[in-house]
């Protein structure tokens, strides 16, 4: 993200306003997914031709929760700063 | 959403957008700071010692997610327990209302994570690089051998200490006595690399740099605390009432026929914030309630021989010359339901029945016909053996335990029995999901329609731990 002249925000302000809520809200995801579901299961039912052991599942399960979070509060962030 | 920028906060280079000035808070002793250090010693003392605490054996907290299960001193919890820890989220955040509507930010002074590894990294700091004077003046001069050296004593305590945070951090998730070892000979695992680093990173940038950035930009509790304070809750406040018109006067002469207040203007308030705050401009949304502006001007009060508490804990209402109420209906109803929760919470957690059975009814067949003329339905009984050793549980139904004697008699066999025997015994290892497929069996032209049964699934050596689950049994319709 470029800071533009009409950005009231600092940028740092911008950036952790999508990192930590997204961070956040991943890292709840990730307690309630695996809560229910045990990723080596998944993995066993799962079309990747890999095995994945536990460690790397939630590994895997929070990043991925992370990049769909962080995309979205990026977004948001991005069609909020109004048009110019 | 638009914003204007106030013009004054305009820099006359016409830039708006300037970098957060560095803050050198002051360092302050006084009531407010030994409290929060007490805090700091005992929230991060318990955080780096815990995991080397054992309990019967094994580490006494360890978060085992490669084997599915929390250890918590005595206890054990499996993933069908995440209602607990949903509920545990659910009183931390009503105690985050009952505090804050009591006095304020509490959690942010003294045990938010964010303040605590702050205040540590400031103490580093400053055995380091010296008091806020020395620092200024260091971070201001050119390069030479000693600021390299305390520059670079500061970082190794940093990055050693971010290290031991990273390292401590996921040893509640792995034995932390097998991880130490593997980590002196390199052969840690990737994924706990993986995590050592990334939160021993998250734990240096937060702490050593962001600091109260993160509450300024970042905390979502700093910007909603409003709507949980009121004319009667505790903040640290400056009484204007007294201490204005503010001003620096001479020792010794009647400064209030001069037309002062009590405020002498020596900013010491505003050098001692962490968040570089002025506390005389009221409330504001950045302040962290570390307390350190009241140490600063209690000790100046002091020394002028003025009474302590010009910046102080107050109401509003008590600021404003009212009578305030620290006990209210708000504070109470927090209070209790807080009781409530936490007390069943406990209750739930000692009593908790360490096996749990469900039934699965076979979803091909609603019955089918022996060739005897008996009526059969198929179940899977899931049973989960909670305790950390293998256990016998027998299996029953409800019908069967009432009436057990009777059968004995001869008596007809109306009721629906388990095919093959009652009852059925089943050895569960720990933390096992065994499937057990029970089938039912009733006698000819006896049921008709849709009937409930009911298992009992029961420990073999405490009758006391038992469950019952019920389903359906289906015959021909009539």
């Amino acid at each position: 993200m470029h800071r533009r002249d009409d950005d009231p925000l600092p940028e740092i302000q911008r950036w952790g306003a999508v990192v930590w809520p997204s961070f956040f809200a991943a890292g709840v995801a990730t307690m309630f997914f695996f809560a229910m579901f045990d990723p080596a299961e998944l993995s066993r039912i799962a079309w990747i031709g890999v095995e994945v052991d536990r460690q790397w599942g939630y590994t895997i399960g929070f990043f991925l929760f992370w990049v769909c979070t962080f995309s979205a509060s990026l977004f948001t962030s991005l069609l909020l700063r109004g048009r110019r | 959403m638009t914003r204007l920028a106030p013009v004054a906060a305009v820099a006359a280079d016409g830039d708006l957008y300037r970098a957060a000035p560095k803050i050198y808070p002051r360092e302050q002793d006084g009531r407010f700071q030994r409290l929060r250090h007490t805090a700091v010693v005992v929230l991060l003392g318990l955080y780096y010692v815990m995991p080397w605490l054992t309990w019967n054996g094994r580490q006494a907290v360890l978060f085992d997610l490669p084997a599915r299960r929390f250890y918590i001193l005595g206890l054990t919890f499996w993933p069908q327990d995440f209602f607990y820890l949903t509920w545990l989220l659910i009183l931390a955040g009503l105690s985050l209302f009952f505090f804050t509507a009591l006095a304020g930010r509490l959690w942010c002074g003294y045990a938010c994570p964010q303040t605590v590894w702050t205040e540590v990294f400031l103490w580093m700091e400053r055995w380091t690089e010296g008091d806020r004077n020395k620092r200024m003046k260091l971070d201001a001069a050119p390069w030479s051998a000693e600021k390299l050296a305390r520059k670079g004593g500061k970082q190794a305590l940093w990055i050693t200490f971010a290290l031991w945070t990273g390292f401590t951090f996921v040893g509640f998730f792995t034995p932390i006595r097998e991880l130490g070892p593997r980590v002196l000979t390199f052969t840690i695992g990737p994924w706990e690399t993986f995590w050592t680093l990334f939160y021993s990173v998250a734990t240096y940038g937060n702490a050593g740099y962001l600091r109260e950035q993160v509450c300024k930009y970042m905390c979502p509790y700093a910007r909603f605390q409003g709507a949980m304070f009121d004319p009667n809750t505790l903040v640290i406040a400056y009484d204007p009432a007294r201490g204005e018109p503010r001003g620096s006067r001479r020792r010794g002469t009647d400064y209030k026929a001069a037309g002062l207040g009590d405020c002498i203007d020596c900013t010491l308030c505003v050098q001692v914030c962490p968040t570089g705050i002025d506390i005389r401009d009221g409330l504001q949304y950045e302040c962290i309630a570390c307390g350190a502006c009241i140490d600063a001007c209690d000790a100046v009060m002091d020394k002028v021989a003025y009474p302590r508490g010009l910046v102080r804990y107050a109401t509003e209402e008590s600021l404003a010359g009212h009578a305030s109420h620290i006990l209210r209906p708000r504070v109470i109803v927090y209070g209790l339901l807080l009781a409530a929760g936490f007390g069943a919470f406990g209750w739930s957690v000692t009593h908790r029945v360490p096996l749990i059975v469900d039934v699965v009814r076979d979803r091909n067949a609603l019955y089918r016909v022996a060739s005897d003329g008996a009526i059969e339905n198929a179940y899977t009984l899931k049973i989960m053996n909670k305790v950390d050793v293998a256990r016998s549980f027998v299996i029953m139904l409800e019908e069967e335990r009432e009436g057990g004697e009777e059968e004995e008699e001869g008596e007809d066999d109306t009721s629906v029995t388990i095919a093959g025997g009652s009852p059925l015994e089943v050895t569960v290892q720990p933390g096992e999901v065994l499937a057990v497929p029970v089938t039912l069996r009733a006698a000819a032209g006896h049921i008709h329609g849709r009937g409930d049964v009911e298992f009992i699934v029961e420990a073999k050596d405490e009758p006391g731990v038992h469950y019952e689950a019920e389903s359906r049994f289906f015959g021909p319709a009539r």
